[in-house]
């Protein structure tokens, strides 16, 4: 036998296990299961913002032959869930937002669900309604819970230093308003739940959910059921992205129908329904104030933040948790005064989305720094790297900034982009004659990377079993939601263990089997998982190199597993094979499989009261650089070159990584320049394609990823979490840009090209009239 | 607005005729809904849609002599099963008159425009109908068909008088519309067509123009300007094209035929663009299409 020599999977190219069956549509996604004597829920929407339930009448839709249950809130006990407990699954008395639910019917068809919801006769008293919360806010609004007084919802404060002083000594302060709008995920398969009653009571939920063990715990007081009674199964779903990180009303509703129908009943939401009553992403109006040295040193920020909290509360108004963090930690910033406060209206409500309170916030901060730059006569990437925090530092609220390269990604991009002489170029030829304006914008931003500790746990459980043949299981608590983990643990796990990818099987789809986890958020999943999976493979590896000590009369740490064969270290000379030191270990006369299990908590802090602890276990930054072009008279904007510099520790599987940057930095483009929800009146204006516009092939601008490797002391092989990032510095990055061509901020995405072409008409017509 | 969906009367009968004449008895009693591409179709008739059935629902899709371009006696004739993938790749129209694979290739996605056809776009009478609009400034005319009293008989309208408003026609229920036709364009005749939309590809135009003159000596004449999402129907934007007939194109006279143009155009504010911004590109477009400059 040849010497094996020691090879690394981490870093290489490493396709999805996953991808082949979705790309040929073997792929057995939730939307496309059926069960045996499967009955078809569908529910009746308020279709108002706000109104009394008069009476609603049944009776026909009951008779309706192939309709087995009919749900209205006289049926259901009255039990409230959410994160502020104020949603019901079915709403009695009241509705409060358009997407209220106010009845369901399970039937033998779809079909025959809307005859039955036609059936269905409600009478509505209408209510005066409240959609700005600032209006929400004033006295005399119209309430929209009775046990919230003042409409007010969720409230956040963080002080850090003396803001007045640091005004006073200030050289340079701005002070802007933004106002971040609606957006939602888009997901490609539409929400989806099938829920199961055994005879016991016992319910199995068939979810998309990306938080399943949580989810028992926040689906159980919907239900009036015991957490420990719910059995969560994840078939493939098409996409997340944050949407799936709550209980909505539709997952309750469909478990009492079937409970009522005594039959499995699956619910599926239509595109519109869609658009309508899936969370959006949290809206917010953020006025910001900050103060600068003449030299460029930060002073200070003083923030203040309004929410829409729409009709109930969803995580959407907790996104201030990362919103603060952000105006605290985006560069050094002495000094901070944040106060954030959700306002009820009677618009729908937002949930989690990608990026957390972070989208918003870095486009209010990184925008003012582009500001800031310019009232300072000094270049962006000189006052950005002033600022930048160094490896050691620590935040206000207490983030240790440990294998901090903000700095190094800063100048990577400005380096690779040209970008202080493109910036002085465009800015120059901005006022002379031409219709096509260039522009180039940076942008960065702060997001956490080694999970975020806002539970009791940030953990992670994994078991790890190997069989006779050599082959591996693998058991996880985390999620795969497209995202690619699946994909990362395998290459750890065999990375360890000396076995191929190939024979390793991944099984996270089933809350009765794999161990907790929190969830799929935070862009923690590679991170928290990787490092359960490495240290759980260890373990197993450990017990396989002490059993083969024995048999090759060698110390353990003289061996190594390399391509399925036990091996000497120093030289790669083969000993066993592994398949064969597992029969061995099995068959003995003293047996063991090797089966083993590890819980990886992350060593990192929940916040306290006053918003300070060092909440993840690693930070990440990154840069990104925007080219674009903008027709000044029809006002459209075309992206030449998109340039993204990030710290990922370590990069380990390098397809997954850059699909996860180039599918986030699309989605943060479309926030930047197409897509809006456009809720009017508390009414969904745009519930389709359409008229909501997601960046489609042709918009998609070449793109140029760079990875950091700062290599993480406490990440998995160094890595660090990577998923966030993109999607939050896209939006500023072309803001910025677009000032550099036309001289024109946007304080209020999207840039859609109505919105430009007004904004460089009302310039000109000034000017004109100036003249 | 409610989010159930509304009933749709059902369908009693269905064929799929392979002749014009077959066809024509199927439909004489003005009883069916008429399937050719069906993009349009689906998205009405499904619940919830605007449109419901009628009756019978007659697929037309599987007669071949109504797919395809020809030339005779300096006649176009464009089948009215002629698909946008047919336009957009026809090396006849290319040479004759390349506005209308131009404005075919900007024509929603490639899977709407294998199955869309243009007889299809007509007939369902958007006001934003993407090949309405350069059909118009090429004087088209559509072709009629009905079986009335034992026989096949045929009536030309113009293009310009077939709509009556947002999905409406003058085409009556027995009627089928079979062929676009027009004159083989003079040779000094140019003519362009520009769309916008917040993206490139599956848009509803927010505004489309096309303009298309005789420049003999630098001097316009003949000139049609259509304008599409800006009205009820697409419209002629005749203030302008009176204004620009015998003129020579100077950056005034194309402001000013921008300004008429405007004014020709009757748009809404609606979730996709407000008036004012469908104003704006009217005037950017009809400048652009004045200086040929039709590639946005």
């Amino acid at each position: 036998m040849e010497p094996i020599a020691k090879k690394s999977l981490i870093g290489q190219r490493v396709p999805k296990p996953d991808a082949p069956d979705k790309a040929t549509g073997r792929t057995t996604y939730i939307n496309d299961m059926v069960l045996p004597k499967m009955l078809y829920g569908k529910i009746l929407h308020a279709g108002r913002p706000h109104a009394l339930i008069k009476n609603i009448d049944v009776s026909a839709a009951k008779a309706l032959p192939g309709v087995h249950a009919v749900l209205t809130a006289a049926d259901v006990p009255e039990m409230f869930f959410g994160v502020g407990r104020d949603n019901r699954p079915l709403k009695g008395g009241k509705v409060r937002c358009v997407r209220d639910e106010v009845a369901a019917v399970a039937a033998e068809s779809e079909e025959l669900c809307d005859e039955a919801l036609r059936l269905i006769k409600v009478e509505y008293e209408d209510l005066p309604a409240v959609f700005d919360p600032a209006e929400g806010a004033k006295e005399g609004a119209p309430l929209i819970h009775d046990n919230k007084p003042g409409n007010r919802s969720l409230a956040y404060q963080f002080k850090h230093g003396d803001v007045a002083a640091a005004e006073a000594s200030s050289d340079v302060v701005i002070d802007s308003v933004f106002n971040v709008h609606y957006v939602t995920h888009c997901c490609m398969g539409t929400s989806c739940v099938i829920a199961d009653f055994d005879c016991d009571g016992k319910l199995t939920i068939y979810s998309q959910t990306q938080y399943p063990y949580n989810f028992k715990m926040d689906l159980a007081p919907a239900l009036g059921i015991h957490p420990g009674d719910i059995r969560v199964i994840q078939p493939p779903v098409g996409g997340a992205f944050g949407s799936k990180l709550d209980v909505y009303p539709f997952e309750p509703v469909c478990a009492l129908l079937a409970q009522a129908a005594r039959r499995p009943v699956k619910l599926t939401f239509s595109r519109e329904e869609e658009f309508i009553n899936a969370p959006t992403r949290q809206p917010v109006r953020i006025h910001m104030r900050t103060g600068a040295k003449k030299d460029g040193t930060l002073t200070f920020r003083k923030v203040d933040c309004l929410l829409n909290n729409g009709a109930y509360t969803s995580w959407g108004p907790t996104v201030p948790f990362v919103m603060m963090r952000t105006f605290s930690s985006h560069f050094r910033v002495p000094n901070v005064d944040i106060d954030c406060r959700a306002i009820y209206t009677n618009n729908p409500y937002a949930g989690s989305f990608r990026g957390y309170g972070n989208v918003q916030a870095t486009y209010a901060t990184s925008i003012h720094a582009d500001m800031m730059a310019e009232k300072l006569g000094m270049d962006l990437l000189t006052f950005s790297l002033k600022n930048a925090q160094k490896s050691g530092e620590v935040t206000p609220q207490g983030a240790r900034l440990n294998e901090c390269v903000f700095a190094e990604c800063l100048q990577k991009a400005a380096d690779v982009t040209d970008f202080t002489a493109k910036h002085a170029r465009y800015a120059a030829e901005r006022n002379k004659p031409g219709r096509i304006k260039r522009g180039i914008g940076m942008a960065s931003s702060i997001h956490n990377a080694g999970g975020a500790k806002i539970h009791k746990s940030d953990g992670c459980g994994t078991m790890i079993k190997l069989d006779d043949y050599a082959r591996a299981t693998v058991i996880t608590g985390a999620s795969e939601i497209g995202q690619g983990i699946d994909a990362v643990i395998c290459q750890v796990v065999a990375e360890e263990l000396g076995i191929p990818m190939s024979d390793i099987t991944i099984v996270n789809n089933d809350s009765a089997i794999a161990p907790w986890d929190v969830g799929v958020h935070a862009s923690r999943t590679t991170f928290i998982a990787g490092n359960a999976a490495q240290r759980a493979a260890r373990k197993a590896r450990e017990q396989m190199l002490n059993a083969a000590s024995k048999r090759a009369n060698m110390p353990a740490d003289a061996l190594d597993l390399r391509e399925g064969w036990v091996v000497h270290d120093s030289d790669g000379t083969p000993v066993l094979k592994i398949d064969k030191l597992l029969r061995e270990m099995h068959f003995s006369r003293e047996p063991e499989l090797v089966m083993v299990s590890e819980y990886y908590e992350p060593p990192s802090e929940p916040e306290n009261k006053e918003h300070v602890g060092d909440m993840s276990a690693a930070y990440s930054h990154a840069v990104h650089v925007a080219e674009v072009e903008v027709d000044t008279e029809t006002g459209e904007i075309r992206i030449v070159k998109f340039t993204s510099v990030q710290d990922v520790g370590r990069v380990i599987n390098e397809m997954g990584l850059e699909a996860q940057l180039e599918g986030g930095i699309v989605m943060g483009i479309g926030y930047a320049l197409s897509e809006e929800l456009k809720i009017v009146n508390g009414q969904v204006r745009n519930p389709s394609f359409r008229d909501y516009k997601v960046l489609t092939a042709p918009e998609i601008p070449p793109m140029e990823l760079h990875f950091i490797e700062s290599h993480s002391s406490t990440g998995p092989m160094g890595a660090k979490g990577i998923a966030e990032l993109p999607t939050i510095v896209p939006a500023p990055a072309i803001a910025n840009a677009v000032y550099n061509a036309i001289g024109i901020r946007f304080f209020d995405p999207p840039m859609t090209p109505e919105k430009v072409a007004r904004a460089i008409w009302e310039r000109d017509s000034k000017l004109a009239a100036a003249e | 607005m409610s989010q159930v969906p509304k009933e749709s009367a059902p369908l009693e009968g269905y064929a799929a005729p392979s002749t014009v004449e077959e066809a024509l008895r199927l439909i004489a009693d003005g009883d069916a809904t008429i399937l050719a591409g069906g993009t349009d179709l689906m998205l009405q008739t499904k619940p919830g849609g605007r449109l419901p059935y009628r009756r019978k629902l007659v697929n037309i899709r599987r007669i071949s002599e109504l797919r395809g371009v020809s030339e005779k006696d300096g006649r176009m004739s464009i089948g009215a099963l002629t698909t946008i993938t047919d336009i957009d790749n026809n090396d006849l129209l290319n040479t004759v008159t390349p506005v209308l694979p131009q404005t075919a290739n900007c024509f929603a996605s490639s899977q709407i425009r294998n199955a869309g056809t243009v007889g299809g776009n007509i007939c369902n009478a958007s006001p934003a109908g993407d090949m309405i609009v350069p059909l118009l400034v090429l004087d088209a005319e559509v072709e009629l068909s009905a079986w009335t009293n034992g026989a096949v008989t045929t009536r030309l309208v113009s293009l310009d008088k077939f709509f009556t408003g947002p999905g409406r026609t003058i085409k009556q229920p027995n009627e089928l519309l079979t062929r676009i036709v027009f004159a083989r364009p003079d040779k000094k005749l140019f003519a362009g067509y520009i769309k916008s939309g917040p993206r490139p590809a599956l848009e509803i135009s927010t505004v489309s123009a096309a303009l298309s003159a005789i420049r003999d000596n630098g001097k316009l004449s003949r000139v049609r300007i259509a304008l599409g999402a800006v009205g009820p129907t697409v419209l002629r934007a005749v203030k302008a094209e009176a204004y620009l007939e015998g003129k020579t194109v100077t950056a005034q006279v194309a402001a000013e035929a921008a300004r008429l143009a405007a004014e020709d155009a009757s748009p809404i504010d609606d979730v996709r663009a407000t008036a004012w911004y469908r104003r704006h590109l009217i005037q950017v477009y009809i400048k652009r299409l004045l200086e040929n400059d039709s590639q946005g």
